[in-house]
């Protein structure tokens, strides 16, 4: 086993991998923490996901923006291919599935990956529709995975009025199931509406939701290892 | 003083008896399509429909213009790229991209416009659907149209993530794809002005500064978009969607007549910004209070948008077709009563 000097320096450059959105730094950290045995779980929140709380608040100090974003996703990814096949099962209690997509009638699906990534790095199965899915597809992969969780997006107002319907025929049959949507024109009111449990406005916002809901498990995850 | 005359007093600067009600922007609504008999997927591909259906939110409501197209593929689909008018919807689904034109970063350098631009996909269909609207209503209301902004253009042809990632690692890649973006909308913006529009909006949606910084708003996006504005003859309007006050300056430096802007811009601020005589449209949300707000919310934003110093009352969107009537009546109604008291 490498010392916490040797473990706190790879988790930094984790971090600073994904804020720098420099690929190579993540994914040579991530061969660092396989190599020298340390725990792939810790690595990815302690290095990757920190890295990416960082880069919520320079987001929201507005210092990045979207494209930087995408960017730290992307060094954030490089990182986790290498990592995940580490994994443990991690045991929080909240571990789950999760379908997610963009609505019928939107190509747009920026904030979309930006929360499956956030999902993916806290260990959900993520069902990916992809984008331009028509309102019973998320209906249908909802029962077939018996999915906790159902994330509809839409950028476009255009688009986003499809949601109710798939919300109501979603709680019609499996009224446990979580509903998020996200997109420009969604809104906390439009959510309590059309009965959603949660909302994010853009990109940024979403991230912001995600990484809330990701640093929740790390907190758990922490107390865990208290005990 | 008829609305044709209002609307364009306004954007010669001169003054009027009260501020219009209009937009550059898509207006039509369930109620226009549903009295013609019309289904919404079908408007988009016939001449005829199109510019009957924009002619029923004026006939209708009062609404002071006259605006064609309904969706944003028109300048894509010219280029080459395929489009979806979901045939089949039974709802209202607007036209996307199905398949874009640059698959990867190498393409970017090959991309040419094709020969003959300004009779490929539909352009032939919309000079023939401008000449209808103008014919019908065209003494009475202000003819409009729109055109993409290079940057939504270039998101449309390309990956949007892919693009956006570009525009900060390979700006000058970005940078020449745009400019050959804003060949193409001058091209389409030129036959909309042979046909007849008295004002033409050119809609920057990507380039809002929730996603771009102002300094890559600067650098990357002002440039194309001052070549377009620059070879528009017809009054101009920039809109851009999102949190645009700090970008307003830069908005009017691009060269439009007008700018317009959603809810999201405090208009207040962006008057004092900018001054008494700029002309701002915009501001009013033309979805959670033109059609989810009731009649007394749709009169008290009209107030608002105008005591905050709109040139126009203009919702910042595209109006969505299921606005309730009363709405669209409430805010007409109240711009005829309020908008003549500042």
């Amino acid at each position: 086993m490498v010392d916490d000097a040797r473990k706190n320096e790879i988790y930094e450059k984790l971090k600073n991998g994904v804020i720098q959105y420099d690929e190579d730094a993540c994914r040579e950290g991530a061969q660092e923490a396989v190599d020298a045995g340390l725990d792939a779980n810790e690595a990815i929140f302690d290095g990757l996901v920190s890295g990416m709380e960082e880069v919520g608040r320079l987001f929201e100090a507005q210092e990045y923006f979207v494209p930087e974003i995408l960017m730290c996703a992307d060094a954030l990814y490089a990182g986790l291919d290498i990592l995940k096949p580490h994994c443990k099962q991690m045991d929080l209690g909240v571990k789950g599935s999760v379908v997610i997509g963009t609505v019928e009638g939107d190509v747009h699906d920026i904030g979309k990956n930006l929360v499956k990534m956030m999902f993916d790095v806290a260990g959900f199965n993520v069902y990916d529709l992809g984008r331009d899915v028509p309102l019973d597809k998320f209906v249908d992969e909802q029962l077939k995975t018996d999915s906790e969780i159902v994330c509809l997006s839409a950028m476009m107002t255009t688009s986003m009025v499809g949601m109710p319907k798939i919300i109501e025929k979603i709680k019609a049959k499996n009224p446990d199931c979580m509903i998020m949507i996200g997109g420009a024109p969604t809104s906390k009111e439009l959510a309590d509406k059309w009965g959603a449990d949660g909302y994010a406005e853009d990109a940024s916002n979403a991230l912001k939701e995600a990484i809330k809901m990701v640093a929740f498990l790390k907190k758990l995850r922490e107390e865990k290892l208290k005990k | 003083m008829n609305s044709r005359e209002r609307v364009l007093k306004v954007f010669r600067k001169e003054p009027v008896d009260r501020v219009p009600c209009f937009s550059g922007m898509g207006n039509i609504t369930e109620t226009g399509i549903n009295k013609l008999g019309y289904r919404f997927a079908g408007i988009h591909l016939d001449a005829k429909q199109m510019a009957e259906t924009a002619a029923t939110t004026y006939k209708l409501f009062g609404y002071e213009c006259g605006v064609v197209p309904v969706d944003l593929c028109v300048e894509a689909e010219a280029m080459g790229c395929v489009i979806n008018v979901y045939p089949q919807a039974e709802g209202i689904l607007y036209p996307t991209i199905k398949e874009k034109l640059i698959h990867n970063e190498a393409e970017m350098d090959t991309i040419k416009l094709p020969e003959g631009l300004s009779e490929k996909g539909r352009i032939p269909l919309m000079r023939e659907a401008i000449g209808l609207l103008k014919a019908d209503i065209g003494k009475e209301v202000a003819i409009g149209s729109y055109v993409l902004g290079p940057f939504t253009l270039a998101g449309q042809i390309m990956e949007l993530n892919d693009l956006l990632k570009l525009s900060f690692k390979k700006a000058d890649k970005v940078a020449k794809l745009l400019d050959l973006c804003a060949d193409a909308i001058i091209l389409v913006a030129k036959e909309y002005e042979k046909a007849g529009v008295d004002f033409i909006t050119v809609r920057e949606m990507g380039a809002t500064s929730d996603v771009l910084s102002p300094r890559v708003f600067k650098s990357l996006i002002l440039p194309p978009l001052q070549k377009v504005m620059k070879a528009l003859s017809v009054f101009s309007v920039l809109h851009i969607c999102g949190k645009t006050n700090e970008i307003v300056t830069s908005m009017m430096e691009a060269g439009p007549t007008a700018i317009s802007v959603e809810q999201k811009n405090d208009v207040a601020e962006s008057r004092k910004k900018l001054g008494p005589d700029a002309i701002i449209f915009g501001n009013m949300d033309a979805y959670n209070v033109l059609v989810s707000g009731s009649e007394e919310i749709v009169r008290q934003s009209v107030r608002k948008c105008i005591d905050d110093g709109v040139s126009g009352v203009w919702p910042g969107c595209d109006i969505w077709p299921t606005v309730p009537p009363q709405n669209m009546e409430a805010m007409m109604d109240e711009v005829k009563k309020y908008g003549g008291k500042k």
